[in-house]
Order: structure tokens, then C-alpha cells, then sequence
């Protein structure tokens, strides 16, 4: 016999007692065997053999005993599962049936629940999608997401402290790194801006994206149509003229047809069309996919770039090219980091004229999502700041419904109590409790999902200014968060109920009647009203701090009118022009635009406060000490034709403009501003003051401007200096038009007549000023927005709550009511009765919320502009309308309880 | 004389047909077969419980413990109604089968 420890029968008898530690499966296999063999055997020795030749004889027969009996083991083991699964599936059919029923029996309270967290999870996954775009999900299609970056250099500051970063080198340098460096499998260049595709007088701005030929290969994403450029065709000075265009624009510009291959397209120079990217590709640039691809080398080229002895592709200031890059398997993020610092400096140092030896770059890797950076943006921010709102909606909105569950809960205690007795399990009543709120939180899903397919877009809107068609409406990610926040709801507010049918007494609640059952005060309920009321005060107060931060940013003075300008700017695309024709088609512009009824007035910077800056050179006064002047803050030139000022809406404070006296020849003419003037001749008339240049020569001082904002809304003032476009080179100018009203919808008209007078394929761009504010403004406005529309779906969700408590409440107390009114009580009495708790629950509420939001205060303060986050303003209002909510939502049911009539109240017995 | 292999597949056909006769444990089945089929067809009795286990995990018969006539604790077959519409079927392909073989066993060279 091979396997002796089976043959139990001839086992010592203290084996058998193994038997009760095996499972009850191997051990019913056994004796069902055992049992065979022992029939066998005797029937073997009935016929005349002995004992071990009948043994033998039926080992002989069983064959390998170990295998059977495993066989019959496994297929007994999915019996029993088979066997539990569909007993388990009969119980939750069960449990849902009998929630189905007990909804449809109360479709009110149903409503209620499924409209609150419909509200909260539709919030919830609108955020979602948006944030997740933003902040987690990689660019469609990336291969080995984990391990590819965007590479960032940051370089120290000269004389500050700190350093600034830029995702841009010049394309020598990334030739270099990519080249040699050993960290990476792959490296590309890319860079995109917007530019004219098609003729100039029909074509439009769109982005377009020059990358190299190895871009491609960091997607897992096949050409829809054709081929993608190769090394070949990316090839200095200027690459060859071939482009692969999105799906979006293949569909919208050439209906989808196979013939577009070998077709021409406009993009400053001709290109041919050589490939059509897949659907969804959209590079790196998720927020906005270019409409077409060309080779790097072409986009260095359309650059148009003029420098001294150097081009496009040497040049050691043009930081040109963002650099992405797959990490070798292995290679950690330092490792790749000191090896990119190590060959961006040795680079940076061999070019020929180190612009700075003291500027040492080093790499900074980071995610591919330009949110991502090494800065946070502010939209990533306010991006993060709602996310955490959003969240707190669905806490107030789960709280409701544990609330509204918790009542019911208590007012079926006796039903439970009667269920219990009459013999289902605790298991089984928890478990249909709990399938219950599932099947709630599962229709608030859908309910959810309803209000997402609405309200997400416009989120999405706000935070992306993308026109390309770049959402993907069934999205997986989305729906997966949803499925999370149901479930969680689901057994989350559950869970308060259940546990509390879970230890329910029942002997006690069989003793006692109906209504005695129901009067019991909830600790655990008045707790989560209060929380709620919280947390709307904290979601209002916030959104209060943003609607004035967003006030105080429309309402800074500026130093300019914003409104009223609109910006020319004009891209010659290879066009050259000498400096004579240049001045021509200037004044040809300014002509132009002077002939459109509403333009009032017309001047030519060469810089758009905002948008652009450069930074003056000025030589330090001999009375200025040189720690003194060192610790200055930025001075900023702009070169300026007469009638700039007027037409900026820029007061000048004392002195003249600069005007069409200051000619060649004449006195070097300068305005400062007022803090310039202040900053170097305090107490002093600047008038006549001489502001000198690098080279020494004087620029006297004619007249002082007000002080404008330069860079960031936030920053200080400038020292600005203005000096003569007749004394000073201008290159690469900019019209400002000023318009009598709002600019911006003159700004198609303006482009049209300017279009007129521009030679060959170059045209003008006209931008509304508001539009340059308007960005620069955008996470307020964002935050304004969406934090105003959360906070009030977060009081009106408290207001629900406080309403559906009271009313229930007063339900529950209409007998009490009945009695006290009976023995003199006034309607006066019972409402004061009434509102007194809801005053108590919402008062208490709200000094929470606003004590928490005093707390928080540090956190939000950085991302307000002008406002304090603790501003008194705000934390009134708030405490008022909330407290106002309150009394509004008590103040209904109080007055039903007033109106019990004693008699009806007391005969319902 | 030498004692037939079972054909693969015609296991679970007697298991069906010996328990239709009423409730067996796994022995009397495999004795039902050797005395049903005048001793020619051998079981591998290795291969007859699994059988039994997986008819039971189709539900083609069911189980039941019990005591078996010398009163020792044995697991009893029976045919459930799904077990029995099944013998029917198979019943009824196995003679279709069978008489098709004997069909061309019995056939001349060449068939008219």
C-alpha cells in the first residue's frame, strides 16, 4: 500500500482523533473512500482471500489513491463555494427586494436622499474630472508614464535670493543632454505656440507643435492615416516642410478623407501633409492638442530668429526647446537629476559666451503635466483648494442622509424590535440595512452622474481655456470615482442606523409603546447638524474670501485703462522688412486703425505692460550707495511713440508726455514713474533729473508718470522708465488702439482693416487688453466662481438638513404639542419652543464653522489678492446668512407645531 | 477472459443509470456495473468517486449521508430530476451511436 496515512481503517485508533482537525470536506472524502475500501476488502475476504491480499487487491483497484482523493476534494471545495456564493446572492436579492419596497413605500424620503447626495456626488465627480486632468492623469497614450518626464532647469538668481526655473532650453543644449546622457532611453524636444494655419486672409490661430522626430516614439500611438517625420526630415536649418496633422483637424478641415496625404497646408511656409496623428493624441499638451505636428527644425526656424553671428539653433538665449525624456528602468530620479545637472552644465559653460558664469543650471525632472511643475501654479492650487471643497459638500451631503436615515432608524425601532423577536438574525438585519443605503447611494450615483454630465463641462471651462474638443464624455476614471463615493456613502451612512439596530434592546422596545419609543433625544444626530452647519459656514466663508479677492483685482487701479485697449501685434512670418519700410508699415497701421469710427486714440510701445518686460539698464547715480542701489527692485524700460500715455489711460503727474519734440538730436527726453522718481530723488523735483545708461550717457527726466503694474497682479509697482521711440531702437513693436467703450468687440473689426496694409503671408493678431487682465486674474475669478456655487449648494443642503431634522422632530412631538397647547400654551410658546433648537443646533454650528475658518485662515491667505483671510466683512455676512437660513428652515415647522389643534393631537392616540 | 476497459464518457452514463434505480453509495454503484454488465466491463474504481463528485457538482444527483446496511456512516447517491431528463438524453444518443457502429461494422464494402 502506498499511502499508509489514508488507510485509516488499519491506523492506530488514537489516529482517528486527526480527524476532527481536518476540514469537514477532506474528512467526508475520507470516510467515503475509507468506507469503500472496508466494503471491498470484505467481500475480497468473503471470497476466500486473506486479509492483506484483499487489501492488496483493492489498492490495486483504486489505482493512486493520493490523486483521487484530492480530485474529490477540489471538486467538493467548489461545491461548497457554488453552494455559498448563490446562497449569498438569494440574501442580497432578498435584501434588495425589501429595499426596493420599503423606498417605493416612502418615495418623499427616497427623493430626498437621492436628490442630496446626487448633488453631492455630481460635485464631487465634476471636480474630479477636472482636477484629475489637471493633476493626475497623464497624457493619453504615454508609454511608461511613470518613468518619462518633463525636464525643468532652474538657475540662481544674479543679485536676488532664489532662483527662477524655465521648461525651456536652447536647442544646443538639448542636443547635448540627449546625446550623452546615459540615464534615458529616449529623449525628444518639443515646443507649441499659436500660429496662422491656412492663407493669411482666411486662415486662423491655432496651435501648432514642433517636435522632434523621437517624439513619436514616447506614444503608444500608431499614425491614423500615413506616417510620422523621421530624423530625416527634422534635419537643421529648417527641417523639411512636412506636418502631420491632428484627427480633430483632419475631421474638421478635411472631412476625414484618405486623399489628405500629399495635400498642401499653410503654416508660414507651405507644408505637405505626410500623417494623421490617432484620435485622443494630443502630445503633451493635454489642455489644449495642437491641430498639427512639424518637425523641430522647422519650428526653430519659423522663429524667425536674428541675432548676431548666431541662429536659432546656437543661440545660448533662446530658450526654445522643453525636453521630455523615459528614465532608464533602474535609474532613480536622482541619479537621472545630478547626471542632466552634471551635462546641462558642462554645456553651459562650453557655449561661447556664458552669458553668466555665475548662472550654474541645475535639472529639475517632473511629471509631463505642465500643472505639475516645479512652481505650483495658481490654477493647480485653486484646482486642489476645490477639490478639498467638493469633498466637504459630500461630507454635509452624507451627512444629511445619515441624519435622515438615523431618524427613520429611530422611528422603525419597534418594527426592528418586532423583526428581531420574531427570529431574523442580527446579521440579517444589518445586512439589509446596510443594502438599503447601497441602493440609495447607487441611485444618488446615477443621480450624480446626471448632474456631472451637466455641470462638469463648465467646470472643466473654467479651468482649462481649451477650444479643441479635448473631453472624453464616458470617461472610466470618472466613473470608477463615482463607484467609490457610492460605495462609501452607501456604507458610510449606513452605518450609524445599522449599529444602532444592531444592539438594539428588544425586550425593552416590545414593553413600551409607539410613541414613547420615538421621543428619545439623538446625541448622534444633533451632532451631525451641527458639523454640517459647520462646514457650510466654512465652504461660504471661503467663498466670500474669494469674491473679494476677485473685487479687489477688478477694482486696482491698474495704471492703465484696461477695458478700453486692444493690443496689435503683427507676425511678418519671413517677411523682412528694412528699418524704413518697418517705420512705413507702422505708420500705414497707425493710420489704418485711426480710420475705424470707434478708435480714439493710437500709440506704438514696444513692450505690453503685463505681458511683456525688459529690464533697464541704468547705471547707479554717484550719490547712490552701491548696496543700496544693488537692493533696488527691478527697473523696467519701455520704448514708447508720443501719445502712448493718452492713449494708455496712464496719468502723467507732473511735467509733459513725451511728444513728438523729442526728436534725434534733441535732448535725450525720459518719463519715470512715481515711485522711480520717489526711489532715486526723494523730496526732490525729479523734472530735469538725469537717469543714466550703461554706456553714461544722460536721458533727463521731462515728466513723471503714475505708477502702473508691470508683472503680476500681486507684485508692487514698478520703477518704469520711458524713453522716446525716436531716441531709442525699437524693434518688434506693438500698436495700442483705444476704443470710446468696452474694446473688445471692435477687436475683429480693427484686425480686419489692419489686415489690409500687412505684405505677403504676414498678419496681425488683435487681443482685447481685458483679455492679458483677464488671465492674469483667472484663479480668483475661478475660485469667486466655483467656491460661490459650492457654498451655496453646501448652506442649501444644510438648510435641507435642518429643515427635514425640525419637521421631523415636531412630527414626532405633535402629541406633546397637543398637551402643552391644551394646558395653555400659546402658539407664540411652541414656535419660541421649536426655534429655540434649531437656533441652539445652528448657532452652535456656526461659531464651529467660523472658528475653523478662522484656523484655516493661514492656508487659504496665499491665494487671495488684497484680501485677509480672516477679513470681518466676510466672517459677518457669512454668521448672518446662516443663522437667517436656520431661523427661515425651524421657522416652518415651528409654525405647524403651532397649529396642532389639542383635540386631534390628543385623540390620535 | 480479459475484462473490458470503460469507454471514456460512458462512466457518467451508468453512474446515471445505476442510481436511477434508487439511493446507492459508491460501492454498490461500482458492483451495480460489474453485475450489470455480466462482469466484462471493469471500473477503475479510481476514477469512479471524482465522477460521482462532479455529476454531484452538476447537479445530476444528489448526496446524502447516511448508514449503510452494516451500519457504517456511507454517502448516498440519488438521481435528481435534472440527473434523470440527462439519462434520457444520453440514453437515447448512446444507442444512436452505438447502432451506428454496428451499422457500418455490419455493412458491406461497398454500400449501395
Amino acid at each position: 500500500m502506498k499511502n499508509s496515512s489514508h488507510d485509516l481503517s488499519r491506523a492506530p485508533a488514537w489516529r482517528r482523533y486527526l480527524t476532527f482537525w481536518r476540514t469537514p470536506i477532506a474528512r467526508d472524502v475520507d470516510d467515503e473512500l475509507r468506507f469503500h475500501t472496508s466494503m471491498r476488502v470484505n467481500e475480497f475476504m468473503a471470497r476466500g482471500m486473506t486479509e492483506d491480499e484483499a487489501r492488496r487487491a483493492v489498492a490495486e483497484r483504486l489505482g493512486d489513491m493520493n490523486a483521487v482523493q484530492s480530485a474529490c476534494v477540489e471538486l467538493s471545495e467548489v461545491r461548497e463555494r457554488n453552494k455559498r456564493n448563490a446562497a449569498l446572492l438569494d440574501a442580497f436579492r432578498n435584501d434588495l427586494r425589501y429595499a426596493i419596497r420599503g423606498l417605493r413605500a416612502r418615495p418623499g424620503f427616497a427623493a430626498a436622499i437621492i436628490v442630496t447626495l446626487g448633488l453631492g456626488i455630481g460635485a464631487n465627480a465634476a471636480v474630479f474630472s477636472v482636477v484629475d486632468r489637471l493633476l493626475f492623469r497623464t497624457a493619453p497614450m504615454l508609454r511608461d508614464a511613470s518613468r518619462t518626464h518633463r525636464i525643468y532647469f532652474s538657475y540662481p538668481k544674479p543679485d536676488h535670493d532664489g532662483a527662477f526655473t524655465l521648461g525651456e532650453i536652447p536647442y544646443a543644449h538639448y542636443r547635448t543632454i540627449a546625446e550623452t546622457s546615459g540615464s534615458f532611453v529616449r529623449a525628444a524636444a518639443f515646443g507649441a505656440g499659436h500660429s496662422l494655419v491656412g492663407a493669411p486672409d482666411e486662415g486662423r490661430d491655432m496651435q501648432v507643435a514642433g517636435v522632434t522626430a523621437g517624439f513619436f516614439d514616447f506614444f503608444n500611438a500608431p499614425p491614423r492615416l500615413g506616417r510620422y517625420f523621421n530624423q530625416r526630415e527634422d534635419v537643421l536649418p529648417s527641417g523639411e516642410p512636412v506636418v502631420v496633422l491632428s484627427y480633430a483637424m483632419w475631421q474638421t478641415e478635411y472631412g476625414g478623407r484618405d486623399d489628405v496625404l500629399g495635400a498642401k497646408i499653410q503654416i508660414g511656409r507651405t507644408y505637405t501633409v505626410i500623417g494623421v496623428a490617432p484620435r485622443w493624441f494630443a502630445g503633451v499638451w493635454t489642455a489644449e492638442p495642437p491641430v498639427a505636428y512639424i518637425p523641430f527644425a522647422a519650428y526653430g526656424a519659423s522663429m524667425n530668429y536674428v541675432g548676431r553671428g548666431d541662429t536659432w539653433w546656437t543661440a545660448n538665449g533662446l530658450n526654445i526647446a522643453g525636453v521630455l525624456m523615459t528614465r532608464k528602468p533602474g535609474v532613480s530620479i536622482e541619479t537621472a537629476t545630478t547626471d542632466l545637472t552634471y551635462l546641462m552644465r558642462q554645456s553651459w559653460n562650453s557655449t561661447d559666451r556664458p552669458s553668466d558664469s555665475t548662472l550654474q543650471p541645475s535639472a529639475i525632472i517632473r511629471s509631463t503635466l505642465p500643472e505639475r511643475g516645479p512652481r505650483p501654479t495658481e490654477v493647480a492650487q485653486v484646482a486642489t483648494l476645490v477639490g478639498a471643497m467638493a469633498i466637504v459638500v459630500l461630507l454635509i451631503a452624507g451627512a444629511n442622509v445619515a441624519n435622515l436615515l438615523l431618524a427613520r432608524a429611530l422611528r422603525r425601532r419597534r418594527e426592528i424590535a418586532v423583526r428581531l423577536a420574531l427570529g431574523i438574525s442580527r446579521r440579517r438585519l444589518v445586512s439589509q440595512l446596510i443594502t438599503e443605503t447601497l441602493l440609495l447611494a447607487s441611485l444618488g450615483g446615477i443621480a450624480g452622474l446626471l448632474v456631472a454630465r451637466w455641470g462638469g463641462p463648465a467646470l472643466r471651462a473654467k479651468f482649462v481655456t481649451s477650444t479643441a474638443d479635448t473631453s472624453v464624455v464616458t470617461d472610466a476614471r470618472t466613473l470608477m470615482f463615482v463607484g467609490l463615493a457610492v460605495l462609501i456613502a452607501g456604507v458610510a451612512t449606513g452605518l450609524a442606523p445599522a449599529w444602532q439596530a444592531g444592539r438594539l434592546d428588544v425586550t425593552r422596545f416590545l414593553r413600551i409603546g409607539a410613541r414613547e419609543g420615538m421621543l428619545q433625544r439623538s446625541p448622534l444626530r444633533a451632532s451631525l447638524l451641527v458639523v454640517q452647519g459647520a462646514l457650510s459656514v466654512l465652504l461660504l466663508i471661503a467663498a466670500g474670501l474669494f469674491v473679494r479677492s476677485l473685487d479687489q483685482a477688478r477694482h486696482l487701479h491698474m495704471g492703465y485703462d484696461v477695458d478700453r485697449l486692444l493690443i496689435v501685434g503683427t507676425n511678418m512670418r519671413g517677411v523682412r522688412l528694412d528699418s524704413a519700410r518697418s517705420h512705413d508699415l507702422w505708420e500705414r497701421l497707425t493710420n489704418a486703425s485711426r480710420t475705424v469710427p470707434a478708435v480714439e486714440r493710437v500709440s506704438i510701445a514696444r513692450d505690453i505692460p503685463l505681458l511683456e518686460i525688459a529690464i533697464a539698464n541704468i547705471k547707479r547715480p554717484p550719490e547712490m550707495d552701491s548696496l543700496r542701489f544693488a537692493r533696488l527692485p527691478l527697473m523696467v524700460q519701455n520704448v514708447v511713440m508720443p501719445g502712448f500715455f493718452e492713449t494708455m489711460g496712464t496719468r502723467i503727474l507732473r511735467g509733459r508726455a513725451l511728444d513728438s519734440t523729442d526728436v534725434p538730436g534733441s535732448m535725450r527726453a525720459a518719463v519715470v514713474s512715481s515711485r522711480f522718481a520717489q526711489t532715486f530723488w526723494p523730496g526732490q523735483n525729479a523734472i530735469g533729473q538725469c537717469v543714466m545708461n550703461q554706456r553714461g550717457v544722460c536721458s533727463y527726466v521731462v515728466g513723471v508718470a503714475e505708477d502702473i503694474r508691470y508683472m503680476w497682479m500681486n507684485d508692487d509697482p514698478a520703477m518704469q522708465l520711458y524713453t522716446s521711440a525716436a531716441q531709442t531702437p525699437l524693434r518688434q513693436p506693438n500698436l495700442f488702439v483705444r476704443v470710446r467703450g468696452d474694446a473688445a468687440p471692435h477687436a475683429e473689426r480693427v484686425r480686419a482693416v489692419l489686415q489690409r496694409e500687412m505684405p505677403g503671408a504676414s498678419y496681425v493678431t488683435v487681443t482685447p487688453y481685458s483679455d492679458v487682465v483677464g488671465h492674469a486674474m483667472k484663479s480668483w475669478q475661478l475660485g469667486a466662481t466655483v467656491f460661490v456655487a459650492f457654498g451655496l449648494l453646501a448652506m442649501l443642503l444644510a438648510a435641507i438638513g435642518l429643515y427635514s431634522a425640525i419637521s421631523y422632530n415636531v412630527t414626532q412631538r405633535t402629541h406633546e404639542m397637543g398637551v402643552r397647547r391644551a394646558l395653555g400654551a400659546q402658539a407664540a410658546d411652541v414656535i419660541q419652543l421649536v426655534m429655540r433648537q434649531a437656533l441652539l443646533l445652528g448657532g452652535l454650528g456656526v461659531a464651529l464653522g467660523a472658528v475653523l475658518a478662522f484656523v484655516a485662515a493661514d492656508r487659504i491667505e496665499p491665494m487671495l489678492f488684497k484680501t485677509s483671510a480672516r477679513d470681518p466683512l466676510v466672517f459677518a455676512l457669512v454668521i448672518v446668512a446662516m443663522l437667517g437660513v436656520a431661523i427661515a428652515a425651524s421657522f416652518v415647522p415651528a409654525r405647524r407645531a403651532a397649529s396642532v389643534d389639542p383635540n386631534i393631537a390628543l385623540r390620535s392616540e | 477472459m480479459p475484462k473490458l476497459e470503460i469507454l471514456r464518457g460512458t462512466l457518467d452514463l451508468l453512474i446515471l443509470k445505476a442510481v436511477s434505480w434508487g439511493p446507492m453509495h459508491g460501492y454498490s454503484v461500482a458492483q451495480w456495473i460489474e453485475r450489470a454488465t455480466n462482469d466484462l466491463l471493469r471500473i477503475e474504481e479510481g476514477t469512479l468517486y471524482p465522477a460521482l463528485h462532479r455529476l454531484e457538482n452538476r447537479e445530476w444527483i444528489a448526496a446524502e449521508w447516511g448508514r449503510s446496511e452494516n451500519n457504517q456512516r456511507a454517502k448516498f447517491y440519488s438521481l435528481t430530476a435534472k440527473g434523470r431528463a440527462q439519462l434520457r438524453v444520453e440514453v437515447k444518443s448512446w444507442t444512436a451511436y452505438s447502432n451506428a457502429v454496428f451499422e457500418a461494422l455490419a455493412a458491406p464494402a461497398k454500400p449501395a
